[in-house]
C-alpha cells in the first residue's frame, strides 16, 4: 500500500470545485494518459490509463466510481479498480478529495501489483507522487 | 574512408531519475555514417551521421526485457522527439598524430541538436588501419535536457558515449 497526500489550487469557489471533482468526464482526463471509455452511471465510469515508461507502456483498464460522498463536508472518495491489459497486474486506489474555497486536498491510498510493482515500492511511490502532482496541476485549470 | 561497411559507430546511453530501475542502458548502432580520416601533412577528420539511422542493438539493466517492439519504439522516439532529423556532423580543427603514428588526438566541433560545441577525443590506429576511439558527450553541453518519461522520474543520463571501431580503407577501395 502506497499512501500519498497532495493539495491543489483552482482559485475557484467551493461549489465549483465540488462539482468538478465529482464530474468523472472532467476529472479522469486530468490524469496523464487517462480517458473515459464509457459512463456506466452518473457516478461511475469505465476508464483507461496509458502509462508510458519511455519505450514501454502499460495500459490499465477498469472502473472509477464515486464510492463515498459527503456533500456537507465536501469530501468524496473516488475508488479506482483496474487491471493491466498486458499482464497479470492491477492498480487499485482510493482517492479522497476534500475541497474548499480555492482548491482542496487529495489523499491517495494505492495498491499496485504486477510489472509496475516489480520496480519496487519506493519507485512506485516516486512515480505515483509525480503522476498525482501532474494531476493537481491539471486540476488547477479544470 | 570509414563507414558502416568497414566498422561500427556505437552510441551508448545510460539512465537516471528516481524510476531509473524501470529503464534500460542502451547500446545503439549508427547504420548510415561516413568519416574521412586524412593523416597527411595537415591531418583532418570529418564525420557525417544520418540522424535517422540509429538502431537499438541491446537494452540492459531494466526490470523488463527490451523486445523488438520496444526497440523500434525507442528509434521512433529518437527520430520524433530527440534528434528530429537534425544534422550531425563533426569537423576537426586540430589532429595530432604521435611519433609512433598509433595515437591520434582529435579536437573539433560537433554539430548536434542544431548547435555546435567543441569535442575532443583520442583514436588509436594500428598498422593494419584498424581505428578505435571513444568520445564522451553530455546533453547539457549542448543545452539539451535528456529525454524523460514517467513525469521526469525516468530519464536518459546526461552522459552519452560514442565509440568507433573500424578499419580504414583508402578512397580507391570504394
Amino acid at each position: 500500500m502506497v499512501e500519498l497526500d497532495h493539495s491543489f489550487s483552482t482559485g475557484k469557489p467551493t461549489d465549483y470545485n465540488w462539482e468538478a471533482i465529482l464530474d468523472l468526464d472532467r476529472v479522469i482526463p486530468c490524469v496523464e494518459g487517462g480517458s473515459v471509455v464509457e459512463r456506466t452511471s452518473p457516478e461511475s465510469a469505465t476508464a483507461e490509463i496509458l502509462v508510458k515508461m519511455g519505450a514501454m507502456s502499460m495500459n490499465f483498464r477498469g472502473t472509477v466510481e464515486v464510492a463515498e460522498r459527503d456533500d456537507d463536508a465536501h469530501r468524496a472518495v473516488l475508488r479506482v479498480k483496474s487491471k493491466d491489459l498486458g499482464g497479470q497486474g492491477y492498480a487499485n486506489a482510493d482517492v479522497v478529495f476534500s475541497v474548499a474555497d480555492g482548491g482542496g486536498t487529495i489523499h491517495t491510498a494505492a495498491r499496485i501489483s504486477g510489472k509496475a510493482a516489480s520496480m519496487g515500492e519506493g519507485i512506485v511511490q516516486n512515480v505515483l507522487d509525480a503522476l498525482i502532482t501532474d494531476f493537481t496541476q491539471k486540476l488547477a485549470t479544470i | 574512408m570509414l563507414g558502416p561497411a568497414c566498422g561500427t559507430l556505437t552510441v551508448r546511453t545510460g539512465k537516471a531519475g528516481a524510476a531509473s530501475k524501470a529503464g534500460h542502458n542502451l547500446r545503439m548502432e549508427v547504420t548510415d555514417w561516413h568519416a574521412t580520416l586524412d593523416l597527411g601533412d595537415q591531418p583532418t577528420l570529418a564525420v557525417s551521421v544520418d540522424p535517422h539511422s540509429l538502431r537499438v542493438i541491446e537494452g540492459t539493466g531494466g526490470v523488463m526485457p527490451l523486445g523488438d517492439e520496444e526497440k523500434d519504439a525507442i528509434v521512433k522516439t529518437i527520430d520524433d522527439d530527440v534528434l528530429k532529423g537534425r544534422a550531425i556532423e563533426f569537423n576537426s580543427s586540430r589532429v595530432d598524430v604521435d611519433a609512433s603514428g598509433h595515437l591520434v588526438n582529435v579536437e573539433g566541433e560537433l554539430q548536434l541538436f542544431d548547435r555546435r560545441r567543441p569535442v575532443a577525443f583520442a583514436l588509436t590506429l594500428d598498422d593494419d588501419g584498424h581505428v578505435e576511439g571513444t568520445a564522451k558527450l553530455k546533453h547539457s553541453d549542448f543545452g539539451v535536457k535528456p529525454f524523460s518519461a514517467l513525469f521526469g522520474t525516468l530519464k536518459v543520463a546526461d552522459d552519452v558515449e560514442v565509440a568507433v571501431d573500424a578499419t580504414t580503407r583508402s578512397q580507391d577501395d570504394g
